[in-house]
């Protein structure tokens, strides 16, 4: 056991847990946060994707020592923000989620390249998600609302 | 057993290596993967763990006289959009894993994973880069083609640490990247490519050709790199095909779940006889 120190949801945290533990673990089960999804457990689907310090990664291969004095971001804070009202509409509008389970990793890793490209091409909106699996829509109506999330948005994500 | 060290500095790490036997667990990428459990329960290290990703002082890269020097603890995003970085590298990197992996896999884990299919090494056996690697003992340097034996075997002693790469200063014309993989986004690679070269008027002044995935480890063939340093490209024009088979000679193509031998080895020589008739025609 370790003490780690780090930022979840905004809220600074010191918590006693075994550093290996994966942060996706912690989230889920220890901080109830079930928005973040387990799906392949092995950094290929996406479904486990939180924000550290405003970049997209995997929590399921991220043990709890390599959070230790960063910010983590995870879907259940995320959907608070104005940015996460606006890539919903836009998934809304292009039928960019189906069954649901990708959405909160893909709405995660769009904020991700938002964030930092504001105004993506189409390539490069492939580039941004191609960690990020989905079953059901085809992926095409996703890099539609993602695309349209930055028309929409305006200068939402432009650096401030 | 039983310890778990998160290491702020060098110091810490290379004391805790010597101390205890550890798995160093770096980005996690591969080594989380490697000790998965089921869910919510604690990944299986048979070992101590020493966690590096919080070593402040190894998040650099920076140039000297030597050449170009990554830290251990630099993400692979973070090299990729770095302006010191050959875009030989950037190429390589951009196909690599996903975003977000990118995020948090560093350089000398992708190295230390000594995968066939680990795309970076191909690129640093054909830049020459060596690796630092620091022990309470002292520091030494090897390089990464000797650094990498085999599947999963290292020239790592178990007090050591990777604290970074170095890439000697280099003067091509131009350098090439290639991958073949099945997927866009974290193919591993069925076959990755590099090549460099510098023209003398219409001679090879010197060439270096680099394959991964395709033997146990990536590889390049000094010897026939010589052969061909020097030629004038009209005589290396009539005798691509020699080298195109001579090449397949010193590939060993290996089976595995992602592609058989026969399609390995044909598509590497697809590829050499392709690049070196292009270069055969003054390159580009
Ligand atoms: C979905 C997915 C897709 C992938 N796609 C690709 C791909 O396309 N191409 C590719 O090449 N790889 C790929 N990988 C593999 C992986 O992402 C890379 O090998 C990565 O660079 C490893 O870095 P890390 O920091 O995460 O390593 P870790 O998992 O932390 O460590 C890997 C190994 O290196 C050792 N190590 C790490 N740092 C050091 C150090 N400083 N000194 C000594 N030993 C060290 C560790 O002990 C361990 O044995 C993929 C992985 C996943 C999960
Ligand atoms: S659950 Fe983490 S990437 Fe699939
Ligand atoms: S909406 Fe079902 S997996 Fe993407």
């Amino acid at each position: 056991m370790a003490k780690i120190k780090f930022t979840l949801n905004h809220k600074k945290l010191e918590v006693e847990v075994d550093p290996s533990r994966r942060l996706l673990d912690f989230i889920r089960e220890d901080m109830h946060l079930s928005g973040t999804k387990e799906g392949c457990g092995e950094g290929s689907c996406g479904a486990c994707v939180v924000l550290m310090d405003g970049y997209s990664v995997n929590s399921c291969l991220i043990p709890m020592a390599n959070v230790e004095g960063h910010e983590i971001i995870t879907i259940d804070e995320f959907k608070n923000t104005k940015e996460f009202e606006v890539l919903y509409a836009a998934f809304s509008e292009e039928g960019g989620s189906q069954c649901g389970f990708c959405t909160p990793g893909m709405i995660i890793a769009s904020q991700s390249l938002l964030s930092h490209n504001p105004h993506p091409s189409e390539e490069e909106i492939r580039a941004g998600l191609a960690g990020n699996l989905c079953r059901c829509t085809g992926y095409q109506a996703i890099i539609q609302a993602v695309k349209l999330a930055s028309e929409i948005g305006g200068n939402l994500w432009d650096k401030k | 057993m039983g310890q778990k060290i998160i290491a702020r500095t060098l110091s810490e790490a290379i004391e805790a290596l010597a101390k205890y036997d550890c798995n160093i667990v770096a980005g996690g990428s591969d080594i989380m993967l490697q000790k998965r459990n089921t869910a919510g329960e604690l990944p299986r290290f048979e070992k101590d763990v020493l966690f590096i990703a919080n070593i402040e002082e190894l998040h650099k890269e920076y140039v000297d006289e030597e050449g170009l020097h990554i830290g251990a603890t630099m993400t692979l995003e973070e090299i990729l959009r770095h302006e010191l970085t050959p875009n030989v590298l950037k190429d390589c990197l951009k196909e690599l894993a996903s975003v977000n992996i990118r995020h948090f896999a560093t350089l000398p884990g992708n190295i230390a994973n000594a995968s066939p299919a680990g795309d970076t090494i191909v690129v640093d056996i054909l830049l020459d880069a060596k690796l630092k690697l620091t022990s309470i003992r002292g520091v030494r340097y090897v390089s990464a083609e000797d650094f990498v034996q085999g599947v999963r075997k290292i020239d790592l002693a178990k007090d050591e640490l990777i604290e970074e790469i170095i890439f000697p200063k280099y003067d091509f014309d131009k350098l090439i990247w290639f991958k073949v993989g099945s997927r866009k986004a974290e193919s591993i690679s069925k076959l990755a490519f590099a090549a460099a070269y510098k023209l003398d008027g219409e001679k090879i002044a010197s060439i270096r050709l680099a394959f991964g995935s395709v033997f146990m480890k990536a590889i390049r063939s000094h010897e026939l790199e010589k052969e061909l340093e020097g030629m004038s490209l009209k005589e290396l024009g009539s005798r691509v095909e020699e080298f195109t088979e001579k090449y397949g000679k010193v590939i060993s193509p290996i089976d595995d779940q992602r592609s058989t031998k026969s399609y390995r080895l044909e598509v590497t020589k697809n590829i050499v006889r392709d690049f070196l008739t292009t270069l055969a025609k003054g390159g580009n």
